[in-house]
């Protein structure tokens, strides 16, 4: 059987050749590690992160949390020198520390001014180093993660009081929360389907934010009468998005009568075909 | 149809179009026992001519700049009337490209037709399957999407691993250090213009090559499933006796490709979402990689392959030499039998071979 | 033959259907390529130059979107988007100040909307308009 024994040496040579060309490879000096795209890192986290217990628990925190998702590192609570080791914590150089108690809803505020306006007039701004919350006190310090209803809960709020008026305020929120979530499910879907969503996702934010900020006011009152005027923005964004989605239906029908008349043209053609048969 | 008949005949008194007519279609006859299979180099010259099409249309309100390149596609895909069809057409339709092509190229190594004397068309059909890799990977650029920037990152830096010239290689493919405005400009131009025009004439290579030599007898159906060779002088392999081009085959030609547009078109239309992660849609940042970019399916299978050896040079080279193995199939496989089921070293060596391509596809989806 | 009879059938159809599939194909693309008429403009709004104080903004819904009304303490007016090109939020006019601050991250504009500080990346964007006869005409 000449020919198998010609396809088997070829295969063998082919093989061996192969062979060879990796023992060569092997024997070849290792590349580095291919260069990652990696994100500028801060001097902070390049120190801290391999620091043990009180030190460089932050870090792992802060991972978690949407100010690393959107690239804000500790100098930009903290201050200080993200570049220069030697002056990172140099005070000179506008590093500011840790916050004690009374500083804490001015340091958050420097970015979030909205929100400490709102606290600041608040039952809890008013309590302020008298055993009232702090920003850290419902949002952590590091592990911050993206505002929602589920601050408000039980474990959280019983440390101080009862839980009867954060449940009304709670409550009040709800309904206007759960159609927030909703109508940023429908754009985030629209957005993978590569619908231009910027003017509504921006809309939503501003709603998002304008309501949240609300609840700092911890006035049950106000909350809901802001709701229904938050509810109609959200009524005006829920046509717009309702609008594609009625585009999108169109399309699907439309889609439809294309498949099953190609597929009815395909029958034809195979029973003209066989009439020539 | 008096008229009809007229112009052509004054048609054919000036250029003998009823001789081209007899020779090419009424006159070219197939092996009787030809099947499905056959119109699969049909569907993909359709396919091409779409993917040219559509690429056309989008060429007239696409921007290749890099700042305004993704802004361009959003405006097609939004304001532009039906610019969704035509965008969703063009990026489905070259991910059918590379499938039907791999259909192709299945049927035709199961069927032996890349044996002598057909190694020509294997050869120039071989360096169109690497030209659709390349214009696929060109064209995902084009976007400038965090998708497009970070897969086309992680594809150049493969060619690092090469010694010695790996590292300009890269910096000469990408026209930078990093991936940027000078790349999108040179995969824009390979991509609408070198490739389309490289793999036009590669078509009409393989065409020509094929008429010359003559179809091949699909090895089933009791006839000789041996290839007589090798001969002394050229002969074209006709089939006396067997059935027309036009009408019969033709008809089975658009059977098969109203087929595939049927299956295209429910794609485009119901399924987008298989092609397209919402990263897709996110304007390229060149300073936040995303957390999982990976490769189109038909690249997972490299990509996968990169990742289980523990250095890249390896890696490349034993895909290197799988690809070279593939292009020289008909030099190595030099018995002349046809029948798949006669051939069970090919067949296990093939069988094996595509399932570990599925299974390195399946893993590098997962891994 | 029956065949005749039944290959005329067929080719009807199919030329039929392949006349349909070639308009239903051919409609979106002519529709694609004819030229767009000019963007059907927002309705314009009118001000009285009268109702606005210097050194005080305006804000009201353009386009639907909000957008704001300045008329600096120089008297100079201009039209901005209110819309902060951070992540949305509607920005505010800080009367003491005479400057733009954004409630979500403290992004700061100046009253022509240029970015002063924070994280905003392009500064707001401008609206035309035209003053003629005390009146102010937005769009």
């Amino acid at each position: 059987m000449t020919y198998l024994r010609q396809t088997l040496r070829s295969s063998l040579q082919a093989a061996f050749g192969a062979l060879i060309l990796a023992a060569l490879c092997l024997a070849a000096p290792q590349p580095a590690p291919a260069a990652g795209a990696e994100q500028p890192g801060t001097v902070c986290i390049q120190c801290h992160g391999s620091l043990p217990d009180r030190l460089g628990a932050p870090v792992k925190l802060w991972r978690a949390s949407i100010h690393a998702e959107n690239g804000i590192s500790c100098n930009g609570c903290h201050g200080g020198d993200p570049k220069d080791a030697a002056d990172a914590m140099n005070r000179s150089r506008g590093f500011l520390g840790a916050p004690k108690e009374g500083e804490i809803p001015a340091f958050c505020g420097r970015c979030h001014p909205g929100v400490m306006k709102d606290y600041l007039a608040s039952a809890h701004g008013r309590a302020l180093g008298q055993g009232g919350p702090t920003c850290v006190t419902c949002h952590g310090n590091h592990a911050v993660v993206k505002a929602s209803l589920e601050l408000i809960n039980e474990k959280s709020c019983t440390r101080c009081h009862s839980f009867e008026r954060a449940r009304a305020i709670r409550d009040a929120m709800q309904q206007t929360e759960g159609y927030i979530v909703g109508i940023d499910r429908r754009i985030r879907g629209f957005q993978a389907q590569g619908v231009d969503t910027d003017r509504l996702g921006q809309g939503l934010f501003a709603v998002r934010n304008r309501f949240h900020t609300m609840f700092h006011d911890v006035d049950v009152a106000r909350v809901k009468g802001e709701s229904a005027r938050i509810n109609a923005e959200l009524g005006k964004l829920d046509r717009d998005l309702k609008v594609v989605e009625e585009a999108r239906a169109k399309r699907k029908i439309a889609g439809g009568i294309a498949v099953a008349g190609l597929l009815l043209m395909a029958v034809l053609f195979h029973l003209l075909r066989k009439t020539y048969d | 149809m008096g008229l009809f008949k007229r112009l052509y005949d004054w048609i054919d008194l000036r250029i003998g179009a009823r001789e081209i007519v007899e020779k090419e279609l009424t006159g070219y006859l197939l092996p009787r026992n030809i099947n499905g299979w056959y119109s699969l180099g049909s569907v993909l010259l359709v396919i091409f001519a779409l993917q040219v099409a559509t690429g056309t249309l989008l060429m007239i309100y696409y921007v290749p700049d890099a700042e305004k390149a993704f802004k361009s596609v959003t405006f097609i895909m939004n304001e532009l009337p039906y610019g969704w069809l035509i965008r969703l057409c063009h990026a489905v339709g070259s991910n059918m490209m590379v499938a039907v092509l791999l259909l192709h190229m299945l049927s035709t190594m199961m069927m032996g037709s890349y044996k002598s004397p057909r190694e020509l068309n294997w050869l120039t059909g071989f360096i169109l399957f690497t030209l659709v890799q390349g214009i696929s990977l060109t064209g995902y650029l084009a976007p400038w999407s965090q998708l497009s920037f970070w897969a086309t990152t992680v594809a150049t830096n493969s060619a690092a691993a090469i010694p010695v010239a790996g590292p300009y290689l890269v910096e000469f493919l990408r026209g930078g250090k990093l991936v940027g405005p000078p790349t999108l400009g040179r995969f824009f131009a390979l991509h609408v213009a070198v490739m389309p025009v490289t793999i036009a004439a590669l078509i009409g290579a393989h065409l020509f090559v094929l008429k010359r030599t003559g179809i091949s007898t699909p090895p089933f159906g009791g006839e000789l499933s041996r290839n007589p060779w090798p001969v002394q002088s050229y002969r074209y392999h006709g089939h006396p006796g067997g059935i027309p081009f036009f009408p019969n085959y033709l008809l089975q030609d658009l059977t098969s490709i109203c087929i595939y547009l049927a299956i295209f078109l429910a794609v485009v239309f119901y399924a987008p979402s298989l092609l397209f992660t919402p990263d897709a849609f996110i304007p390229a940042n060149p300073f936040q990689t995303p957390a999982h970019i990976k490769p189109e399916w038909y690249f997972l299978a490299n990509y996968q392959t990169l990742k289980i050896f523990p250095s890249e040079l390896l890696g490349l080279s034993v895909q290197a030499a799988a690809m070279t193995f593939l292009a020289l199939l008909p030099f190595i496989d030099r018995s002349p039998e046809r029948n798949p089921l006669k051939r069970p070293v090919f067949l296990v060596c093939a069988i094996g071979g595509f399932l570990l391509w599925v299974g390195l596809t399946i893993w590098g989806h997962f891994s | 033959m029956e065949n005749d009879g039944r290959r005329k059938f067929l080719g009807v159809c199919l030329a039929g259907a392949t006349v349909a599939a070639a308009a239903a194909a051919l409609y979106p693309v002519f529709q694609y390529l004819a030229p767009r008429s000019g963007k059907t403009g927002a309705d314009k709004l009118v001000f009285a130059a009268s109702d606005i104080p210097e050194g005080e903004a305006k804000f009201f819904e353009y386009a639907g979107s909000s957008a704001v009304l300045v008329k600096t303490n120089a008297g100079v007016v201009v039209v901005l988007s209110a819309v902060c090109t951070h992540l949305g939020c509607i920005v505010q006019w800080e009367k003491d100040k005479q400057d733009f601050i954004c409630p979500c991250h403290a992004g700061h504009y100046s009253p022509d909307g240029i970015v002063l500080s924070g994280p905003p990346p392009r500064p707001l964007a401008k609206i035309p308009f035209t003053v003629a006869g005390g009146e102010i005409t937005v769009g």
